[in-house]
C-alpha cells in the first residue's frame, strides 16, 4: 500500500487514495483455493495407485498459485501504461516463444505446445494471450472512438493473425478461438462501426467454411466439434466419451453434490483430464449445483469487476486492455464449463485459476494484476471522462 | 461510473454467456440429475458372478455318482485387454492351451467385445504359469470353477445324463442363465436341473475406468445345488450293465452258431423296478458313454461318432419295441378277469389243441392262416396256464378271436387294450427322466386316425380282427419301452397298483438337510383280483422252471422256483425309411425280451431285459435276466452262456 501511495501524484495527494480492487482479488483467491482442493480430490487416488505422493499434484498447483499471486502484485505495481512502450519487444518475444515449441519433439504426431523447463513445461500460447491483448490495445488506441479506419482494422487483424497462424501449426484450436474472440471484442470496444463488424463476421464465417472444405482442421478437432452437436451418434469411446463422462459426473452430483472426496466418477478416473481441462466436473460432482453455481458466481464477480474497471479506466489503452482481459476470461469460462456440461466443444481450454497448470495460472493472475493496475490508476474524479 | 455503450453491449454478451452456462448447469444437475446418477452408478459397479457348484448325485446308499470340484480355468476379460494387444494375447493363449488360434479367436468373438468369459480348464502347472505371467497377459486370469465329476465313470451314465453349456434356446428361455455355466442335457442332470443348478454367487466391485477393482462392495457366495439321492443301487446297476454287455455278446454268439441272422445285435437295455413302490433299482442301456467327456467338451466329430451309435439314448425309456409274448401276461389277466377264453372254453383249465398253425375263421368269412412259433410241430392240448408257460400263440389268438367275434364294433372289442392301458402301456409312465417314449396300444380309433394322417402305416381296410389277434400277442402295432413293460408287470404282480416309476427319492441342501422327499406315488389301482395275480405268478414260475425259459434258468437248480418270468421274441418287421417310391426297407432280426419277477412268492422286483435284434427271448434275454435276478436274491450269479434251446 505504501508503495502504491508513493506512485500517486503529489498534486492529487489531497484526493482519496486509490485502493486496489479487493473484491477482484478475493474472487481470484477463492477460486484458486477451491481449485487446489479440487485438484487434490481428483488426483489423489490416481497418484496413490501409482505409488506416488497423493498430494504432489496439489502441491505443484499451490506453488503455481503462490507464483501467480506474486505476479498479480507485480503487475498491479507496474503502471500499465509502461507496457505500451514495450509492445514491439513483447510482440517479438511472443512470436519467438510460439515458434520455439517446434524445436522440441519436432515431427511427432502429438501437438507441440510446450517448452520444457526442468520438470515443468512452459506453454507460450498462454502468455501470448496477454501479449496479444497489449499489442492489439496499443494498435487500437489511436483509432477513432467511433468508426475506425479500414486500414487500422486490417492492421489490427494482421497483428493477431501472425501468432494465430503459429498456434494453428501447433495445433491448438481452443487458443485460436480465444484469440479470435479477444480480437473481436477488442475491435468492437475499440470503435469498429457496425458495418465493419458485420463484414468481419461474414469474413470469419467464410473462413470457417474454407477451413472446413479445405480440411485444415485435424480430424480429431472436427470430431470434437461435431460431438457437441450430436454426442450419441459419435463413437462413445472416442470423441464424445470425454463429454459424456463429464456430463454424467456433473449430473450425478445433483443439487448438493456427493460430498468432498466422495465423487465416484472424478475420483475413479472416469473423467479424463480431470485436474486440468475437466476440473469443473470435480466441482460439479462433489459439490453439486450449489458448488457449481458458486464457482459461476465467482467468475461473474470477476467479470463484473473487470467491466467496472474498464468503465473507470484513465485512458483508452486501459479500457482496451481490460476489455481484452474480460473477453479472455469470459471465453475461457464459457468454453471450459460449457464443454463439461455439453454446450461447447472439447477444445482443451483451461478453467482460469482452477485447472492444474502453471502457465495458465500465471497468465490469468498476471492479467488480473494488470487490470488491478488500471483500477489503481483510474480517473481520480468519479465521472471524469478518460484521456485519449 | 459510466460505461460507454460499447462496454454495455460487451457486458450484455457476457451476461448472456453466463446465463446459458447457469441454465445448462441447472438442467444437467437438477432436471436430469437422476438419470446421470443412475448412469454413474452403473458404470462404477461391476458384478462378477461366480458359478455355483452343481449339486451332488448319490445312489440309494449315499455312494457318490456325480460331484463337483473346483478346478482352475482361464478367465478372459476383453475389457481389460488393450485392443492393440489382443492379437498377441490370443496367440499366447493358443500356445498355452494347445488350441488353434482360430478357436481362441472364435471364443473371443462369441463373448463379444468387452465380454468376460471362461476360455478353458487348465492343469495346475498351466494355472501357475498364467498367474506368474499376468503382466504379459492383460485381461487374462485364473478362476476356480466348479467342474462336474463322475467318480463311477460310465456306470449309470444314462440315468445320470450329461451336462453342457446352455444352448441358445436355453438362454432364451432363462435369460438369467450364465452362458459360462453348465446345464443338464439329459437324464437326472436335465430333469432336476433346477435343483442341481444351485444359485450363482456374485461379487459387486467398485471399479475404475479401466476395470481395476478398487473396493469390494460385498456380494453373495455361490450356493451349491441340492444333493439328489437316487433310488438306484450302484451294485445292482453294475451287475445290470455288465449283463447287458454280455447280452449283446451272447446274442451274436448265438447268431454265429446258428448262422440264421441278418444283422448283428448292437444294443440292449434293462430295468430293475421295485414293484412295491415304483422305485428304479437299476436302469441300463448299452452301449453307454462316460458323462465326463462332456465336462471339458468334445469335438463335433467325437460327438457325431457317439451319436451314430445312439449311445446317448437311454433305450430303457426311449426305445420302442413290440413286446411280443411278454404282452401275453396282459392278455392272460384280461382273459381271467373278464372270463373271456377261446370259443367254447369256459375256464382257465379247459384244454384246447395248440396246433402248429391257426386257420382263423372270421364271421365275415375271411380267413387268416398263422403259424405258431413251434411250427411245423403241434404243441398238444393246452389250457391257459400251459399256454402261458409254453407261450402258445394259438391259445392267445383264440382269445382275441373270441373277443372279435363277440364284441366287434362295440366298446368291449378293446377289452385287451383297456387292460394294457390300465397297467401303463401306450402312455408315458411319467418317470422323472426326460425324453421318455410313449409307446403304442393300437385300436380301431388309432387305425382310423392313421388312415387319415399316415396312410402308409395301415391297410386301407383299417382295423381288423387280425390286428386284434396280433395285439393279443404283443405284435402288430403294439410298441413298448422296456420301462413300460416293467411297470406293467409290476402292476400285475403287486396286486394292481400302478406306481409311478422314479429314480430320485430325496433332495438335500448343502448342509445335508432334507429339503424334499419324493414319496412313491400310486397313480391308480387296477382291479386285479388276488386270484388272478397268484395264478399269473404261478404260471410265470412255470415259465422259468419248465417253460420257454427253463433252459436259461437251469443253472439255478431248485432256486429257479424262487423266480418267474415270461419270454418274448419280437418280430421286428422291416425297418423302412422314406415314403412313397423312395421308401427303402431292410429286414430286421427278432428282438429278445424277458420280463422276470423275484421273488415270485412275494414279488419285490421286476426285471426286464431287451436285446435289440438279439434273437430268441428264451435263449438270449432269459439268461441275462436270470443272472440279474440271482444277484437280487443274494445268490451267486452264474455266467451268461448259450443254453442252445430256443424259447419264444
Amino acid at each position: 500500500m505504501a508503495v502504491i501511495a508513493r506512485t500517486s501524484s503529489p498534486a492529487v495527494s489531497d484526493r482519496r487514495r486509490p485502493t486496489p480492487d479487493i473484491i477482484l482479488f478475493v474472487a481470484m483467491v477463492v477460486l484458486s483455493a477451491l481449485g487446489v482442493l479440487m485438484i487434490y480430490s481428483a488426483s489423489r487416488n490416481r497418484l496413490d495407485a501409482l505409488g506416488l505422493d497423493p498430494s504432489s499434484e496439489m502441491v505443484d498447483q499451490a506453488i503455481f498459485v503462490a507464483v501467480g499471486l506474486v505476479l498479480f502484485f507485480v503487475a498491479s505495481l507496474v503502471d500499465y501504461r509502461e507496457w505500451r512502450d514495450l509492445v514491439p519487444f513483447i510482440y517479438i518475444v511472443t512470436l519467438i516463444g510460439l515458434g520455439a515449441v517446434f524445436l522440441f519433439e519436432p515431427g511427432t504426431a502429438r501437438a507441440q505446445r510446450w517448452i520444457p523447463i526442468g520438470s515443468y513445461q512452459l506453454q507460450p500460447a498462454e502468455f501470448a494471450k496477454i501479449a496479444v491483448i497489449l499489442v492489439l490495445a496499443s494498435v487500437l488506441v489511436p483509432a477513432r472512438e467511433e468508426g475506425m479506419s479500414w486500414r487500422r482494422l486490417i492492421q489490427a487483424l494482421l497483428v493477431v493473425a501472425i501468432p494465430v497462424v503459429l498456434i494453428y501449426l501447433e495445433p491448438d484450436l481452443g487458443t485460436m478461438l480465444v484469440f479470435a474472440f479477444i480480437a473481436l471484442v477488442m475491435l468492437f470496444v475499440g470503435g469498429t462501426t457496425l458495418r465493419q463488424l458485420a463484414v468481419l463476421l461474414a469474413a470469419s464465417g467464410a473462413g470457417v467454411l474454407a477451413i472446413w472444405r479445405l480440411e485444415l482442421l485435424r480430424p480429431y478437432q472436427i470430431e470434437r466439434l461435431q460431438s457437441v452437436f450430436n454426442p450419441s451418434s459419435a463413437d462413445p469411446l472416442g470423441a464424445a466419451y470425454n463429454r459424456i463422462q463429464s456430463e454424467i459426473a456433473i449430473g450425478s452430483g445433483g443439487f448438493f453434490g456427493k460430498g468432498l472426496f466422495l465423487g465416484t466418477q472424478t475420483n475413479l478416473d472416469y473423467v479424463p483430464a480431470q485436474t486440468t481441462d475437466f476440473i469443473f466436473t470435480a466441482v460439479g460432482e462433489q459439490l453439486g449445483f450449489v458448488g457449481g453455481a458458486l464457482v459461476l458466481l465467482a467468475y461473474g464477480v470477476i467479470m463484473w469487476r473487470l467491466l467496472v474497471i474498464a468503465g473507470n479506466a484513465r485512458d483508452r489503452f486501459g479500457v482496451l486492455v481490460v476489455g481484452g482481459i474480460a473477453a479472455m476470461f469470459a471465453f475461457h469460462v464459457y468454453v471450459n464449463i460449457g464443454m463439461t456440461v455439453g454446450i461447447a466443444p472439447v477444445t482443451g481450454l483451461p478453467l482460469p485459476f482452477m485447472s492444474a497448470g502453471g502457465s495458465t495460472f500465471v497468465t490469468m493472475a498476471f492479467s488480473l494484476g494488470i487490470a488491478n493496475s488500471v483500477w489503481l490508476r483510474r480517473s481520480p474524479v468519479p465521472g471524469e471522462t478518460y484521456i485519449v | 461510473m459510466k460505461l460507454s455503450w460499447r462496454l454495455t453491449w460487451m457486458a450484455v454478451v457476457f451476461v448472456a454467456m453466463f446465463a446459458l452456462l447457469f441454465t445448462r448447469l441447472w438442467f444437467v444437475q437438477i432436471a436430469a440429475g437422476e438419470t446421470y446418477s443412475r448412469q454413474a452408478d452403473d458404470q462404477i459397479v461391476r458384478l462378477d458372478s461366480s458359478l455355483a457348484p452343481r449339486g451332488n448325485i448319490i445312489d440309494r446308499d449315499g455312494i457318490a455318482l456325480a460331484t463337483s470340484s473346483l478346478e482352475p480355468w482361464i478367465l478372459v476379460d476383453r475389457k481389460q485387454i488393450p485392443a492393440e494387444d489382443e492379437e498377441l494375447v490370443i496367440q499366447q493363449l493358443s500356445g498355452l492351451l494347445g488350441l488353434a488360434a482360430v478357436e481362441v479367436t472364435s471364443a473371443f468373438e462369441q463373448a463379444g467385445s468387452g465380454g468376460r468369459f471362461l476360455l478353458a480348464g487348465v492343469n495346475t502347472d498351466t494355472a501357475f504359469y498364467v498367474l506368474e505371467h499376468l503382466d504379459e497377459l492383460p485381461g487374462v486370469g485364473i478362476e476356480e470353477v466348479p467342474v462336474r465329476q463322475y467318480p463311477q465313470g460310465d456306470v449309470m451314465a444314462h440315468v445320470l445324463g450329461h451336462i453342457g453349456r446352455p444352448s441358445p434356446a436355453d438362454l432364451e428361455e432363462n435369460p438369467k442363465l450364465d452362458p459360462n455355466s453348465t446345464v443338464g442335457k439329459s437324464g437326472v442332470e436335465r430333469y432336476y436341473d433346477d435343483l442341481l443348478q444351485g444359485i450363482p454367487g456374485f461379487e459387486a466391485n467398485q471399479v475404475n475406468a479401466v476395470g481395476r477393482v478398487l473396493r469390494p462392495l460385498g456380494g453373495e457366495p455361490a450356493e451349491a445345488g441340492a444333493t439328489l439321492q437316487l433310488t438306484t443301487d450302484i451294485d445292482t446297476q453294475q451287475v445290470l450293465e455288465d449283463a447287458l454287455e454280455e447280452a449283446v455278446r451272447l446274442a451274436n454268439q448265438v447268431k454265429v452258431t446258428t448262422g440264421e441272422y441278418t444283422n448283428l445285435a448292437e444294443r440292449s437295455a434293462g430295468v430293475v423296478i421295485d414293484v412295491t413302490d415304483g422305485s428304479i433299482l437299476a436302469m441300463g442301456s448299452y452301449p453307454d458313454f462316460n458323462p465326463e467327456v462332456f465336462v471339458s467338451g468334445l469335438t463335433q466329430r467325437e460327438f457325431d461318432e457317439l451319436l451314430e451309435d445312439k449311445v446317448f439314448s437311454n433305450l430303457a425309456i426311449q426305445a420302442l419295441y413290440p413286446p411280443a409274448s411278454t404282452f401275453k401276461a396282459i392278455t392272460y389277466a384280461t382273459a381271467v378277469e373278464e372270463r373271456l377264453f377261446p370259443e367254447g372254453v369256459s375256464s382257465a383249465n379247459q384244454l384246447i389243441e395248440c396246433s402248429s398253425r391257426l386257420n382263423a375263421p372270421f364271421t365275415d368269412a375271411s380267413q387268416l392262416v398263422w403259424r405258431n412259433w413251434t411250427w411245423p410241430n403241434d404243441d398238444g392240448l393246452q389250457d391257459l396256464h400251459t399256454s402261458f408257460e409254453r407261450s402258445c400263440n394259438i391259445y392267445f389268438w383264440q382269445i382275441a378271436l373270441r373277443i372279435w367275434n363277440d364284441f366287434k364294433g362295440t366298446d368291449r372289442e378293446d377289452v385287451i387294450q383297456d387292460w394294457a392301458r390300465s397297467v401303463g402301456m401306450g402312455e408315458r409312465t411319467g418317470i422323472d427322466l426326460p425324453y421318455e417314449a410313449q409307446g403304442i396300444v393300437p385300436d380301431r380309433e388309432l387305425f382310423d386316425e392313421w388312415l387319415d394322417e399316415q396312410p402308409w402305416r395301415v391297410r386301407p381296410e383299417g382295423w381288423l380282427g387280425g390286428d386284434l389277434m396280433q395285439t393279443a400277442v404283443g405284435q402288430g402295432a403294439v410298441l413298448s419301452t422296456p420301462l413300460q413293460l416293467a411297470s406293467a408287470y409290476a402292476t400285475l404282480v403287486n396286486g394292481g397298483t400302478f406306481w409311478q416309476p422314479r429314480v430320485v427319492s430325496r433332495a438335500f441342501d448343502v448342509d445335508g438337510q432334507l429339503i424334499q422327499e419324493y414319496e412313491p406315488e400310486a397313480i391308480r389301482n387296477v382291479g386285479v383280483t388276488p386270484a388272478t395275480t397268484n395264478s399269473l405268478l404261478a404260471d410265470m414260475r412255470r415259465v422259468t422252471s419248465a417253460g420257454t425259459a427253463a433252459a436259461a434258468f437251469s443253472d439255478m437248480g431248485a432256486d429257479a422256483y424262487l423266480v418267474g418270468g415270461k419270454t418274448g421274441t419280437a418280430q421286428m418287421g422291416q425297418e423302412c425309411e422314406g415314403i412313397g417310391e423312395a421308401r427303402v426297407c431292410k429286414e430286421r432280426d427278432n428282438t429278445a425280451w424277458f420280463a422276470g419277477v423275484a421273488p415270485v412268492d412275494d414279488p419285490k422286483y421286476v426285471v426286464v431285459v431287451v436285446v435289440e435284434e438279439g434273437g430268441s427271448g428264451g435263449r438270449v434275454a432269459a439268461p441275462v435276466a436270470r443272472h440279474i435276478m440271482q444277484f437280487l436274491l443274494g445268490l451267486e450269479p452264474t455266467d451268461i452262456v448259450d443254453t442252445k434251446v430256443e424259447g419264444d
